[in-house]
């Protein structure tokens, strides 16, 4: 039969399918968009999902002033070119309060800028569901997370309070107080991402290909210094090397590697045949034992 | 900031590992392209059988790890069977709690590629007190692998577990012998384990069941044949996984999309979008929805890809019908023949999730496919011994209880028998007041018409009002009359829905 489903098709179509079942029973979701080669995905899912509808959802990003300058360019080119109804939030009191990835721990620094900026935009804008492009493959305590996962008010994530899911059956009827996390690409690894994104074709952020930037080497990882707020530390030196992202976030938390994989086929390449998981190159998830697992219970996406 | 400046020796720069070129060598460099399919294998077993153990080392020899996760299982040592192995069980146990408390208390997903397959790895546990972790991996899964110790045989958790499987239709078993090693690779053992394996198996609906003997901390027979076990010349376990085919009997059975939704464009296109969940769908094909009796014909099979003129089970569509359907969510549609069962009236197996036990004068909720339907009665009629696989007469259940139940809806819906039509032939019985999920089960009959003392009525009474809807309400005048207002809305709101109500607020 011509209809062979290879298992990217089986992947897309299961997440067309849990967009459609939270986009019917969730009163307001909304897509969180984080610029990333992850949410790429998930936005082409989600707008395969809805064809030839608009999205019945707006994308929320949390601006943390802190992401790196291409990476807001591709969001609003994005926003522009797609039609796309999109939020920015960013913490300001946070801001005011002078919170730095470079003056407070990544925890902290993670805690009020994203989770806490995360939690206020929820609760100003009343969504009661948040569609995020979280994987089981990326981090130990991911690998037990459900599809729909239920936040208690505050959004606390209690892991004995989780719904069992069975088949493909997602109930989506919200207790008191309760919001959801879902997560459509729960069952992708990393390799797959790039897969589809070559699959598919999808313009990404130009920072995941191999370019030469002004990094400085910093605990044992490349930071590529985006702006002027870099704070050297003695015997740190800015250089320029050909690097790229395999994960993006917050610059000064982000690490880059040396690559020459500057096309898509060779950044596929070098993602299928990598040795270390993506989640190396992010800071925050280093900080401590089963760091993830706390930052779920304190409402991190 | 230039006074900090300092040139780095560029000798200690080129000593770090980060800034070495990554260059994938040609060979490692794989094709880009999809894999044939997935495979999801669920693994049952306790603790103390090794069962991380077994899923660690076959990640460890058989799949693309990466090679941080290897470091970190180097890292913490040769702590195994007296210092000889490493522990591969921590590839797999995640969550704090659980490594804090020693043992894995829901269900993992865990992926790995071969060449040319996704493996999906569902780890659950094993102990009675899961039973309900174990059903819901078990809903997921292809293939599964019983896991037990050869010192120790087979057990009544196996007999338990050989009977969840069967009874979510898990097809494809293997009975994994591990801790070969602690009997002396002996093989009269394994084969009076196995040949009891053959003798259980046979009770069930299996479509193959297989007895392998293994040592997981060594990886005999994991994905290598043993040197230690020649007298075995059988499948490896990762041979029985890679061989499990699971999408084709799904094409095969008859063709059904519940409705999840019905998407616009705001101009002409009203498409009815849902994933196929059994058969093939081709332009011109009638489509009908057994509930209210339309039927139409396939006019596009719409996707942003571009429309096709074929589709099978598994993709997810939107179908724009020859003429207008006044069908929402809910509405499964069916072909021409072997359509689905229109059901006032069900009778189910279920896995009691809750930990709170079944209470009759609870309001609940049926999740079909898309449909939420109010049940208007719930009874449970029997438990099943699993052990035994005995029926005990019953009108209560709890945590991790299989029953079988029967329930009256409050208005019709398509479903299918399970046994029939797996797809469309699975529910979840839903609280009402909560929106948790307290069981999950399989559609045994179907009856199209209410049983005859249908008379049993939902009971609202002013405890459960107390405990959810007006929790917020005190001992005021005002407070009690709007304890009343609220009680007979929604008495009015159920009954709108077809749920027979009795309000007792004495």
């Amino acid at each position: 039969m011509s209809h062979v489903q290879t298992h990217l098709d089986i992947l897309e179509a299961e997440a067309i399918h849990i967009f459609r079942e939270a986009a019917a029973q969730f009163r307001k979701p909304v897509l969180m968009y984080s610029i990333g080669k992850d949410s790429t995905v998930l936005l082409h899912l989600a707008r395969k999902a809805f064809w030839p509808a608009r999205l019945p959802f707006p994308l929320l990003h949390i601006d943390t002033t802190w992401k790196f300058r291409e990476m807001i360019e591709f969001r609003d080119a994005q926003a522009a070119s797609l039609g796309l109804d999109l939020i920015v939030h960013t913490n300001q009191d946070g801001i005011a309060r002078g919170i730095t990835p470079f003056d407070h721990s990544p925890s902290v620094y993670t805690d009020v800028m994203k989770t806490q900026a995360l939690k206020a935009a929820l609760y100003k804008h009343g969504f009661d569901a948040a569609f995020g492009g979280a994987r089981r493959d990326e981090e130990a305590s991911r690998a037990k997370e459900r599809i729909f996962s239920f936040r208690a008010a505050g959004h606390r994530w209690d892991p004995r309070r989780q719904r069992p899911e069975m088949w493909s059956l997602l109930n989506g009827r919200l207790g008191p107080g309760e919001t959801a996390r879902v997560f459509p690409m729960s069952n992708w690894t990393e390799k797959d991402v790039w897969r589809y994104i070559a699959r598919e074709g999808l313009d990404v952020v130009p920072l995941y290909f191999a370019g030469e930037r002004p990094t400085v080497v910093r605990d044992g990882q490349l930071i590529v210094v985006n702006d002027d707020r870099i704070q050297l530390r003695p015997g740190e030196t800015i250089t320029r090397r050909r690097v790229r992202f395999r994960t993006l976030g917050c610059w000064p938390l982000t690490a880059a590697v040396v690559s020459s994989a500057d096309t898509l086929d060779s950044v596929v390449a070098e993602t299928l045949a990598a040795t270390s998981s993506e989640r190396r190159g992010r800071l925050i998830d280093h900080d401590q034992t089963g760091a993830m697992e706390r930052k779920k219970q304190e409402g991190y996406f | 900031m230039s006074a900090h400046l300092r040139s780095i020796d560029a000798a200690a720069l080129a000593a770090m590992p980060i800034l070495e070129p990554f260059a994938p060598a040609a060979a490692e460099v794989r094709r880009a392209s999809d894999l044939t399919g997935e495979v999801r294998v669920l693994t049952c077993g306790s603790v103390d059988d090794g069962k991380s153990t077994l899923i660690g080392r076959l990640l460890w020899d058989a799949s693309d790890l990466f090679e941080d996760q290897r470091e970190a299982v180097e890292r913490h040592g040769r702590t195994v069977a007296g210092g000889q192995h490493f522990d591969y069980s921590l590839l797999v146990d995640g969550l704090v709690a659980e490594r804090e408390q020693g043992i894995t208390i829901d269900i993992a997903w865990r992926y790995f590629d071969s060449a040319d397959r996704r493996f999906v790895i569902i780890d659950s546990p094993g102990h009675e007190q899961y039973t309900r972790n174990m059903a819901s991996g078990a809903s997921h899964a292809d293939v599964a692998v019983m896991l037990i110790d050869a010192r120790h045989g087979i057990k009544t958790q196996t007999r338990r577990h050989a009977a969840l499987l069967d009874l979510f239709g898990v097809r494809t078993v293997v009975l994994a012998v591990n801790k070969m090693d602690l009997v002396g690779f002996d093989e009269s053992c394994f084969r009076t384990i196995a040949r009891e394996f053959e003798e259980l198996a046979v009770g069930f609906a299996f479509d193959a069941a297989v007895a392998i003997p293994v040592s997981a901390v060594g990886g005999d027979n994991v994905a290598q044949a043993s040197a230690a076990m020649a007298w075995y010349a059988g499948p490896t376990l990762l041979d029985v996984i890679r061989g499990a085919r699971s999408a084709e009997s799904r094409r095969q059975a008859p063709f059904r999309m519940p409705v999840q939704m019905v998407l616009r464009d705001g101009q002409d296109f009203r498409g009815l979008a849902g994933t196929i969940t059994s058969g093939t769908l081709a332009v011109g094909d009638v489509i009908a929805d057994v509930v209210s009796g339309q039927t139409a014909r396939v006019a596009r099979i719409a996707t942003m890809g571009g429309d096709l003129d074929q589709a099978v089970a598994g993709a997810a569509v939107a179908i724009v019908a020859s003429k207008d359907l006044d069908l929402s969510r809910g509405a499964v549609l069916s072909g021409s023949t072997h359509q689905a069962r229109r059901a006032v009236r069900l009778e189910a197996r279920l896995v009691w999730l809750s930990e709170t036990p079944f209470d009759i004068d609870r309001g609940y909720l049926v999740r079909t496919a898309t449909d939420l339907v109010p049940l208007t009665a719930l009874a449970i009629t029997a438990r099943l011994d699993l052990a035994s696989l005995a029926r005990i007469d019953t009108e209560t259940c709890g945590v991790n209880d299989i029953v079988e139940a029967s329930m009256e809806l409050g208005r019709p819906t398509a479903v299918d028998s399970f046994a029939d039509v797996p797809g469309t032939g699975t529910i979840l019985i839903v609280d009402a007041i909560d929106g948790s999920t307290v069981a999950g089960g399989v559609v045994g009959s179907v009856h199209e018409t209410a049983s005859k003392n249908a008379g049993t009525a939902l009971v609202i009474d002013r405890a459960l009002l107390a405990s959810g809807l007006c929790h917020d309400l005190g001992d005021t005048i005002e407070d009690r009359i709007e304890f009343e207002r609220r009680a007979r809305e929604l008495a009015l709101l159920f009954q709108r829905t077809g749920v027979r109500v009795r309000l007792e607020l004495g």
